[in-house]
């Protein structure tokens, strides 16, 4: 009896071992590709900020703000950019995404431009449709945020839809991440300062600067936005693994005790059994 | 001496950032120079075009520019492309 259950025990160590090596294995990939990853993001930064003022300054001072990227529509249709994971296991890292935009997206007509296999595969069968969809967060190219941005931009300018907003998480720090969702048309100017200087020269002229400008900013945006998605989710990944090598090795910490037991209690009957057939 | 502080830029990082004595780039238009106490100015740069920077010392670097806007304010300027990579590089 004690031997079968000793058998058992062996059994859910050597299965634990193995998992808690999986676990292992993907905390150290996630480790070496957060690195990357962190470096990518924080050289897309000064480039979010320069160009971001530089929108700002064309688009306030010079359209007079009334440019129709400027000016609010009523919103019955909104598209959100969802940039999630390419894989699962990082934590609650995607399933916190898609609750924002559930909680988010109440209030109007929504669709959605997926990036990320996590993402499309949960939007293919939801309320919201998919217009275009990118496959891979990791390595998502300036050149395919381009086709996106062109594409939302020709929608937004035949008014298909009032809002575009761009869901994304921001690295705070290895513990620590945030979904946020960030409106990029119309262009969000509550943060710009006043411009006291003066009167400033657009070539060739601040419409045709701006048109020709946005696409490519909204194209840097989503792709400092992945860049920051892609190091939340490593960071995420290497947390939730992390864990998960932990509760391993305590399992198998208290499978052993277990098993010690077990041998313990099966070496002392044993012996009673030999000591008391002696006896007689 | 007057100097402009330069920062070229992208995406995938960032390229310059310092005094200069004056930049030249493509715009739509054609070359453009700024030097210091230029007006605020915007354009469109190129798709395909050349930057030269004059730094503090009087050296001179060309880099290849590939689209964005050419932005002055204030004596800062800025570069914001696309790609951007310095020919001696």
């Amino acid at each position: 009896m004690a031997g079968a259950s000793m058998k058992d025990i062996k059994l859910r160590i050597r299965s634990v071992e193995s998992t808690m090596q999986i676990t292992k294995a993907m905390q150290l990939v996630a480790s070496s590709k957060l690195r990357g990853a962190r470096a990518r993001m924080e050289a897309s930064k000064p480039y979010m900020k320069v160009a971001r003022t530089a929108v700002w300054d064309i688009a306030l001072h010079n359209t007079g703000a009334q440019s129709h990227y400027v000016i609010p529509r009523e919103i019955r249709q909104r598209c959100y950019i969802v940039i999630a994971g390419d894989r699962g296991l990082a934590g609650s890292y995607n399933a916190n995404m898609f609750k924002r935009i559930e909680w988010d997206s109440r209030d109007a007509m929504c669709c959605v431009i997926p990036i990320g296999r996590k993402a499309i595969e949960y939007y293919s069968h939801g309320r919201m449709s998919i217009i275009t969809s990118a496959e891979k967060v990791e390595g998502l190219t300036l050149e395919a945020c381009g086709d996106i941005a062109r594409r939302i931009l020709e929608s937004y300018d035949a008014g298909e839809y009032d809002e575009i907003v761009l869901a994304y998480t921001s690295f705070v720090s290895v513990l620590l991440q945030k979904t946020k969702l960030k409106p990029l048309l119309p262009l969000d100017v509550r943060d710009a300062p006043e411009r006291t200087s003066r009167q400033m020269l657009c070539e060739p002229g601040a419409d045709a600067l701006l048109k020709d400008f946005l696409p490519q900013y909204l194209a840097g945006l989503i792709y400092s936005a992945a860049c920051d998605s892609f190091a939340s989710e490593q960071a995420a990944r290497r947390v939730a693994m992390d864990s998960a090598t932990k509760n391993a090795s305590e399992m198998i910490e208290n499978l052993s005790l277990r098993y010690n037991r077990a041998r313990q209690s099966s070496i002392t009957q044993e012996l009673t059994e030999i000591v008391a057939g002696a006896e007689y | 001496m007057a100097l402009i502080h330069l920062k070229i830029v992208t995406p995938q990082g960032q390229f310059f950032d310092a005094d200069a004595q004056r930049v030249m780039v493509r715009t739509t238009g054609g070359d453009v120079a700024i030097l210091p106490h230029h007006i605020d100015y915007s354009a469109a740069l190129a798709e395909v075009g050349q930057a030269r920077v004059t730094d503090a010392n009087g050296q001179i670097r060309r880099g290849e520019v590939q689209g964005g806007l050419l932005h002055v304010s204030n004596d800062d300027v800025q570069v914001i492309t696309n790609h951007f990579r310095w020919k001696d590089e």
